[in-house]
């Protein structure tokens, strides 16, 4: 598993490397110092794995995540932050405190691991997981879970679970790197997610109107109606 | 019991309750006894001897009654309650006092019959007995209304006093309490970090690792033991905050480059502890952990009009982030213990004025 190290400290990388020889399934692709050295360096290396410290200069490591695309798996490493990562709204998120135990960075490791055998081989434009911050909260969004994007201008509102987060990007970008098989446009604003669709039904209008669970009930316009039915084989 | 209701048995109270009473009961057989001889030319021997007598049986029943109103405890009392009380205990003194004083010779004291009958004879002038006796116990009561009430008033005078001493002393623990809390407190983010540093360099460089290890026991014995002074030398918080620098700079490595321009004159100078230590450790955090290539933080030091100026620089960063975009509660709470120990003669500005560069400047009154 191809993994980066950004902490701003030498001797904390220097650390950490020497804790993460004990795992020889985790090779170190590269290290940062600060977040855009650390974006660039994503950009290229594509590492599937970060740990990342979050008091850095020239802006904190969820500056970095905000920034990323597609956000790989991570594991926070912090001397005294773990309250900034511990407000967050997010299970699927490790942290460990500086000085770092091995014991403890086995046991996040071992989730590591257990998560990406979870994730279902994609072609490598899908994007699997986003981190969204909105206002003071962030949160790790994993796409599959989204039951809606709806546009609001320059951005998009996330429907999961019971939040409804605001993402800063475009939903023309983002369709562009959802996955088809599963993200459908049903309409100029709104993209559902299929797989929380409840009932389908044909409206007054003579529109259908798919009725998603948890969430509201969307139109299908006249336009992507055929090409909704074939999808869903009705 | 609380301070409130304590009765008053101090040896100094004892001793001004006893001058009181004596001056007081002093003062009444004397008036009488010149009112006698001069206005009503009354034969003194006499006089004199019955104005003790009674005077002296007033003494007693006002003790007495001071002693009454103490097991009471009529200090407490609400103000009206208090009123009608001394109203009532000083006609019950002033009774017996009064009845007995219409039968002796000191009637003609408060009669305006002896008046009359010595300078408006013609006037034929009788007082009937039970009027007399009235006027007496009334004159009597007046003594005893006037000795409760100089009683209450001292005490309350008293109380007064000692809630305002309360109240200053209360004011100073305050005061102290404060400042203990505006010291820099140990900075918990600092100590992990020196921590994971140390444990880096364990492997890397065990001889600094041991050099770390003792700096950071200095560091946090000077932090831990430091409230017991308010003051220190500013070279002995300079040998501090060069143990701390070096640690951060050990966790920094090449970001962090030191600077001291400290003359020997000014390194005497009396300075609040830990107050330089904060405006380094400030200058790190929002200035050199800010920036990716770290910088170069200066301490000088200079002596000008009897006042140690004193100054933190560090560079800045070029958009201020959220940690640094305002002052930090630890400039402002420096601040605070500076106005606490030194009033209006010291000073911290924070110098924004220069584009790359912020300076801390601290002025401090050197005292003689």
């Amino acid at each position: 598993m191809k993994a980066m190290v950004i902490d701003d400290e030498p001797p904390a990388r220097r650390e950490l490397r020497r804790l993460l020889t004990g795992f020889p399934w985790v090779e170190i692709v590269g290290e940062a110092g600060n977040i855009a050295q650390a974006a660039e360096l994503i950009g290229t290396l594509n590492p599937e794995l970060l740990f990342l410290d979050i008091q850095m200069p020239g802006g904190s490591g969820f500056d970095l995540l905000t920034r990323l695309e597609d956000v790989p798996q991570v594991i926070f490493t912090t001397a005294y932050d773990e309250h900034a990562v511990r407000a967050f709204k997010v299970d699927a998120l490790d942290y460990l405190l500086k000085p770092i135990e091995p014991a403890r960075l086995a046991e996040a490791l071992s989730r590591v691991k257990s998560a990406q055998a979870a994730r279902t081989p994609k072609p490598d434009a899908v994007l699997e997981q986003i981190f969204v911050r909105d206002g003071s909260r962030c949160w790790f969004v994993p796409l599959r879970e989204v039951r809606l994007l709806t546009s609001e201008g320059n951005y998009v509102r996330l429907s999961w679970g019971k939040s409804q987060p605001l993402l800063g990007r475009a939903l023309a970008a983002l369709e562009q790197r959802l996955d088809p098989s599963r993200f459908f446009r049903a309409n100029r604003r709104q993209i559902i997610n299929l797989d929380f669709i409840e009932t389908v039904e044909l409206g007054v209008n003579g529109r259908l109107h798919a009725q998603l669970r948890d969430g509201p009930e969307v139109e299908i316009s006249r336009r992507q109606a055929r090409l909704f039915k074939t999808k869903m084989s009705i | 019991m609380n301070d409130a209701e304590r009765p008053i048995t101090q040896p100094k109270s004892q001793l001004v309750y006893w001058i009181f009473q004596l001056t007081g009961w002093g003062v009444i057989t004397f008036g009488r006894f010149a009112g006698g001889i001069t206005v009503l030319d009354l034969a003194w021997p006499r006089l004199l001897l019955e104005l003790l007598l009674i005077n002296t049986v007033g003494l007693v029943i006002s003790h007495w009654l001071r002693d009454f109103v103490r097991r009471n405890r009529w200090r407490a009392l609400p103000i009206r309650k208090l009123a009608w009380r001394i109203l009532v205990a000083s006609f019950v003194c002033g009774a017996p006092l009064g009845i007995v004083t219409q039968f002796t010779y000191l009637s003609a004291l408060v009669d305006p019959e002896s008046f009359l009958r010595q300078y408006a004879p013609a006037l034929q002038f009788q007082l009937a007995l039970p009027f007399a006796i009235a006027l007496e116990i009334v004159n009597w009561a007046a003594v005893f209304i006037a000795w409760l009430t100089i009683y209450f008033a001292a005490i309350a005078l008293r109380e007064h006093r000692s809630a305002q001493l309360k109240q200053s002393e209360l004011a100073r623990a305050l005061q102290l309490a404060e400042l203990r809390l505006l010291k820099s407190q140990l900075n918990p983010h600092f100590l992990f970090n020196a921590l994971n540093t140390v444990r880096s360099l364990i492997a890397d460089n065990p001889a600094r690792a041991q050099d770390a290890v003792t700096r950071l026991a200095r560091t946090l014995r000077y932090t831990l033991t430091s409230p017991q002074d308010e003051l220190v030398t500013l070279s002995q918080e300079l040998e501090i905050v060069a143990d701390y620098l070096e640690l951060e700079s050990m966790r920094f490595e090449d970001r962090l480059r030191v600077e001291h321009h400290v003359p020997d004159y000014a390194a005497g100078v009396q300075i609040p502890v830990m107050l330089l230590q904060t405006l380094v450790e400030n200058a790190i955090k929002h200035g050199i952990a800010e920036l990716p290539s770290g910088g170069l933080l200066r301490i000088s030091a200079v002596v000008r009009n009897v006042t140690l100026i004193l100054e933190v620089e560090n560079p800045r960063p070029p958009a201020p982030t959220r940690a640094s975009a305002h002052e930090g509660v630890g400039l402002h709470n420096a601040r605070d213990r500076l106005r606490l120990l030194f009033g209006e003669r010291a000073s911290l500005e924070l110098d924004l004025s220069r584009p790359d560069v912020a300076t801390a400047r601290l002025r401090i009154p050197v005292n003689p």
